[in-house]
């Protein structure tokens, strides 16, 4: 990968309704010298679009090497400053020989799915797995990682316990706005954001829309061209296609007051209303007829032995 | 009472409305008329290998498998232009298509042999015996 052609290609040579990883290869010196290793997420809070995890490696007496490439908080750098940087990355012999990367993109669809299940799997489980993950594949890869950093927007403390306990030989380091305070975070994050935008600039609608990013903007909810996207692109009866994240409430809202209305199976049974008092006019009601009861045979298999046709 | 089903496709030439796909969705929609299935549903359908299929509908991740419609049935799908009001009225059907494949689908469960739908199809053997 030396060019975003190349990357571009790579995201769209994989389907965009579950998830991916894109790596790079493990620099010679990562596998002999002891290195650290960031992590970092893009577009978690967007109703559309991937989010994307990212992590960064590099040998711990290589860290000079990230200042030079001018890996630093990276919301403080523009969208071009980000590309050229992983560009750099990509492409630098310097940046080659020392600095290995990670990403996985996460689909809006797993997203929505995993919110979604019987058994709900919050976007907290999504993030920590797939962080867990990433550290994993790096160690598989023979990336020898000695230091982990970690960003975080919930709470540091059982983050870090949870990630000491699945990796003990490794010294974890989890804290808010790490980006900001270690290079090797800030890495990461450029790798996740970057990588997060043009997976957005290649989005690839099997539903048939012609649009792309300049139509339907950021992803973020307040962006004006979101905002009309969610509002104006639904289907009454599939709602959205697949770049929206259907469990987030923006787009929840919106499909429950401009789409057909669906009903799935309920986990819960809802308590019995006949219980309780009796209404008094059930009292001169007439008593309910008799009626045969339907043989469990009937009723487990959805039969019914009325008129076929009402 | 009586009900008559019409067919006025039986002499037409395209028999492809005949040879249609249909997905069985474990979601009541409050809604009636065109889908567009191969755009927003199909293309997200996969296979998974022995026959395990996946997809997605409004968010929600769907189980699936086809199905086998029995021997010697076909399926037929009916509308009904306007139903009478009074109860006995005669009532009038006609024959707008048919599928010759059922995918089932469940939200978030494997289909298996205990779910409702495959279990109905016992009836066929009975209804045989008895008839």
């Amino acid at each position: 990968m030396a060019s975003f052609d190349d990357l571009h290609d790579y995201i769209k040579s994989k389907n965009n309704h579950t998830k991916f990883v894109n790596n790079s290869e493990v620099p010679q010196i990562c596998k002999s010298e002891p290195c650290m290793l960031g992590v970092d997420e893009a577009g978690r809070g967007p109703v559309l679009g991937p989010m994307v995890y990212g992590i960064a490696y590099c040998p711990l007496s290589q860290k000079d090497v990230l200042k030079t490439l001018g890996c630093a908080d990276s919301k403080a750098l523009t969208e071009e400053k980000r590309d050229e940087i992983l560009l750099k990355i990509l492409t630098e012999k310097e940046a080659l020989e020392n600095i290995g990367w990670i990403a996985e993109v996460i689909s809006p669809n797993y997203i929505s799915n995993s919110m979604y299940r019987r058994a709900k799997h919050s976007l907290n489980e999504v993030s920590m797995n797939s962080a867990i993950s990433l550290i994993k594949q790096a160690i598989e890869l023979g990336a020898n990682i000695k230091e982990v950093y970690v960003d975080t927007v919930g709470p540091p403390e059982k983050y870090q316990a949870k990630l000491s306990e699945i990796f003990p030989n490794i010294k974890i380091t989890v804290a808010k706005k790490a980006d900001s305070i270690y290079p090797i975070v800030s890495a990461a994050s450029i790798v996740a954001k970057v990588t997060r935008d043009h997976a957005l600039k290649v989005w690839q609608f099997h539903e048939g829309l012609e649009m792309d990013c300049k139509d339907f903007g950021s992803g973020y909810p307040g962006d004006p061209l979101t905002k009309k996207f969610i509002r104006e692109q639904i289907d009454r009866v599939f709602g959205y296609p697949l770049l929206v994240r259907f469990s987030w409430s923006t787009a929840e809202l919106m499909l429950q007051e401009r789409a057909a209305k669906c009903n799935f199976e309920e986990i819960d049974d809802t308590p019995n209303k006949n219980s309780g008092t009796q209404s008094i006019s059930s009292f001169f009601s007439p008593k309910n007829e008799k009626k045969r009861k339907k043989h469990k045979f009937f009723e487990e298999r959805y039969l019914t032995m009325n008129n076929a046709f009402e | 009472m009586s009900i008559q089903v019409e067919n006025n496709l039986n002499k037409s030439e395209n028999q492809e409305v005949f040879e249609q796909r249909a997905h069985y969705i474990p979601c009541n929609i409050e809604e009636d008329g065109h889908a567009n299935v191969s755009k927003y549903f199909e293309p997200y359908v996969t296979d998974n290998g022995d026959g395990e299929l996946t997809a997605t509908f409004r968010g929600h991740h769907l189980d699936g498998v086809k199905m086998n419609l029995p021997d010697g049935y076909r399926a037929i799908v009916v509308t009904e232009s306007k139903r009478p009001l009074a109860e006995d009225a005669d009532r009038k059907f006609q024959v707008a298509g048919g599928f010759k494949e059922l995918y089932y689908w469940n939200w978030d469960k494997k289909p298996s042999k205990n779910d409702n739908l495959f279990r109905a199809m016992d009836w066929i053997d009975i209804a045989e015996a008895v008839s």
